[in-house]
């Protein structure tokens, strides 16, 4: 009897992972096509990273198979020291509903889905190009990640907990967050089996800040024109978890490049006059473009976001005063904690100032705030940074949702809704 | 014009910085010799003890000035004493505290004690944010002594007796510069102990002290002297009114911490303070390391009479902090698989 029920336990797995194989396919198919084919003017340079998207589908690229892997499941976990010690970070933060559905069986059921379909990855044991992380490096940022490790599924892969603290600001939080670094340099030495050098540390700082350039010269791009979709970027941001870091430098570059052409020939995507959207809370990671895509489906256009998935994965940069490693380690410490507007943070204000300088720079008509169903971080400081932005006098929309596709509709109504007021907005201003 | 200004945004001033240091080091404790005498009154640490000074550094000048009687200062001898103030003014108001970063003769040897130490490899020491808020306030005291104890020494301070002579220009007795500097002409003069009397003796003896702990601090810690230095102060004093000016826009800041970090002083409140348009503290030196540091396009601002000559630029970041060749030779990715592409 209990052969037989192990049998079938072991068949549904079988059948889970087969599933959400094809589900996954499905979804980011779907995904695909409404961010690529249902816009117009795409830039060229684009193709590379819609292209890429489909690394996780892909059975025969096994770039990463025989390679030191990594993986990390937030923005907190320091890369250049992944890569200074000759692995390969991978991001497994998901965005796909399939492996919500899964990671769901784990979790509360009001559990945000960003933790909930990682975990569900994790179950079917599904990375792309054939990667095989040899750790998770987990920070302790929220309460689900933190939880994260506990959550007993079918990968057995080692998770490695890296303590983070509550705040910023204090003097033990610094030496704390500093401490937890050193530890996992440590961890991380004995996982690769390579020592930490002065030389290999400074290629690797070197190395992300190639990518940070490139990055942040899109966003002066950006600045100056309509000349790119919000959804492009947030897609090419997402395809850095698990791109190689030169090849997507690179490609990167050849978009900026274009794109300035475009700048020049003043080649916009939208009209001059379509209301322009600055896009915070959780993160939107592909396949779940849901949000963006509907606001720009809408006629908007998102001129910068403030997601860890996206703008605030590379802005961030490292100054290094004496190139050694007493050096080095404390000013990429500092690179991971000391800018962050991570709400799991108190106090966040730098936060507020972050979304309305942003506003302003890029300037926008409004921001639109997204939360994930059981993300109580970013749900709790929505009202705050509402207050905040209403005092500068920019409007913002909040909208909870998650990676299920059901809310559509609402969404769009309201989505709709909001930009139409930016509109009427702007011509009265124009007017008077 | 535009073109300039972008270069300048793009350039490596620390190295102009250290030609500037290496030159007024010269001209500063040498030019004597070559009979050339800046001023009386300038605003920095030239000694006339080291004999081939090309000036005389304020502090002794101002020291010797309040050796008067209070209603002398209403006298041709108070007279001199405000007119040696307005040279130094004249000269301070000018450079800022950027004769602390760019012409300070003691304030370069520490620059070039720390470049000893990094050729070594040997990691400094910072001071942590309490001890740094407690350590600060040192060189207000020492300031405030070396105007009280010359007052003291013609009057009676709050009832009490005339201070002795031996005291003359203390803060002198016990300066880095006066036991540092003459080294560099080969004269090891200033270094004794002045077995006079009780006062020269513990006088002299905490000038060698210090003389000590000057060398052994200022290789462990960037600038060691200066947070303590009675001029920093007095400079901080009239700071508002330089030309030279060092100002921040708060709200593009993101407290990344890049300048504080390389502030050979350690002042944190150059990225923790988002309000102050004036961002030039009392222990800042005007190196402007942080405006070479700092990513934000226009948050950290120098400007000279109102004319902009430096700001803060992503771009001119990464040209310094950034350094593309090591990126270049390192593509073992690229090209090796695409080797082991062809070899299999």
């Amino acid at each position: 009897m209990t052969k037989n029920k192990s049998q079938n336990t072991i068949s549904r797995y079988e059948r889970m992972k087969k599933t959400s194989t094809v589900h996954l396919a499905m979804e980011y198919a779907k995904s695909l096509k409404e961010v690529v084919d249902d816009f117009p003017y795409n830039p060229e340079s684009m193709y590379f990273f819609y292209d890429r998207m489909n690394a996780f589908l892909d059975a025969e690229n096994t770039d990463l198979a025989n390679k030191k892997v990594i993986a990390t499941s937030c923005i907190f976990v320091p890369e250049e020291i992944i890569y200074a010690l000759g692995a390969i970070p991978l991001r497994i933060c998901n965005g796909a509903y399939s492996y919500d559905q899964i990671g769901a069986e784990f979790m509360p059921a009001k559990a945000c889905p960003l933790v909930k379909s990682t975990i569900g990855q994790l179950h079917v044991n599904n990375f792309p190009m054939g990667a095989k992380p040899q750790l998770i490096v987990n920070p302790t940022s929220c309460d689900y990640k933190k939880k994260m490790p506990e959550v007993e599924t079918a990968s057995e892969i080692e998770f490695y907990t890296l303590e983070l603290p509550a705040t910023k600001e204090t003097e033990a939080s610094k030496s704390y967050w500093i401490q937890s670094i050193d530890a996992f340099i440590k961890k991380l030495e004995k996982t690769t089996g390579n020592k930490l050098t002065r030389k290999k540390l400074k290629e690797a700082i070197n190395l992300v800040s190639q990518a940070q350039q490139q990055y942040r010269r899109l966003h002066t791009i950006r600045k100056q024109g309509p000349v790119i979709w919000g959804k492009d970027v947030i897609l090419l941001s997402n395809s850095y978890f698990f791109e190689d870091i030169r090849k997507w430098t690179e490609q990167l570059e050849k978009l900026n490049d274009e794109l300035e052409v475009r700048v020049e020939n003043k080649q916009y995507v939208v009209k001059e006059n379509a209301p322009k959207i600055l896009l915070t809370g959780s993160p939107s990671i592909f396949p779940n473009l849901k949000t963006p895509v509907l606001i720009e489906q809408m006629g908007g256009l998102i001129v910068a976001d403030e997601f860890c998935s996206s703008n605030r994965l590379l802005y961030d940069t490292v100054a290094v005063d004496e190139w050694f490693l007493y050096d080095m380690i404390p000013a990429l410490a500092d690179r991971y904690l000391k800018p962050c507007t991570c709400p799991n943070l108190t106090p966040n204000t730098d936060r507020d100032r972050k979304l309305i300088n942003t506003a302003k720079e890029f300037s926008a008509d409004g921001v639109i705030y997204q939360a994930f169903a059981g993300c109580q971080l970013y749900e709790m400081e929505s009202l705050r940074i509402a207050k905040k932005l209403e005092q500068e006098g920019i409007p913002m929309l909040y909208i909870e949702t998650d990676y299920n596709p059901d809310d559509l509709g609402q969404l769009s109504t309201r989505i709709e809704a909001f930009l139409e007021s930016l509109k009427a907005k702007k011509s009265k201003t124009q007017i008077a | 014009m535009n073109k300039i200004k972008h270069k300048i945004n793009l350039a490596n001033i620390s190295r102009f910085r250290t030609i500037i240091q290496i030159l007024s080091f010269i001209l500063i404790m040498y030019g004597g010799y070559a009979a050339i005498t800046i001023s009386e009154r300038i605003p920095t640490f030239a000694c006339p003890y080291a004999t081939g000074s090309a000036g005389t550094c304020y502090l002794i000048a101002m020291q010797h000035g309040l050796h008067i009687t209070w209603a002398d200062f209403a006298s041709y001898r108070g007279f001199g004493f405000y007119t040696g103030l307005l040279i130094f003014l004249a000269w301070f108001i000018v450079f800022n505290k950027s004769w602390c970063g760019f012409v300070c003769p003691l304030g370069s040897i520490q620059d070039w004690i720390t470049k000893l130490r990094k050729l070594l490899g040997i990691a400094f020491t910072k001071y942590d944010s309490k001890l740094f808020k407690k350590l600060r306030f040192i060189k207000f005291i020492v300031l405030g002594l070396l105007i009280l104890i010359p007052l003291g020494m013609s009057n009676s301070l709050f009832g009490l007796p005339h201070f002795s002579h031996d005291l003359g220009a203390p803060f002198c007795q016990i300066c880095p510069g006066r036991t540092v500097l003459p080294l560099f002409t080969g004269s090891t003069s200033e270094l004794f102990i002045d077995f006079a009397n009780n006062t020269t003796i513990f006088m002299s003896t905490l000038g060698i002290i210090i003389f000590v702990t000057f060398i052994i601090g200022s290789f462990f810690k960037k600038r060691f002297f200066c947070f303590f230095c009675p001029m920093s102060a007095l400079q901080f004093l009239f700071s508002r009114i330089g030309l030279l000016r060092m100002t921040k826009v708060g709200s593009v800041c993101t407290k990344c911490g890049n300048c504080s970090r390389v502030c050979d002083i350690g002042i944190e409140q150059i990225a923790e303070d988002i309000t102050s348009k004036f961002i030039v503290k009392d222990d800042c030196m005007m190196c402007f390391k942080c405006v070479e540091a700092c990513p934000e396009n226009d948050c950290l601002k120098v400007s000279f009479a109102g004319i902009s000559i430096l700001n803060s630029t992503d771009e001119g970041f990464f040209k310094r902090y950034s350094d593309s060749k090591t990126f270049k030779i390192d593509t073992d990715s690229k090209e090796l698989i695409d080797q082991k592409k062809k070899n299999d």
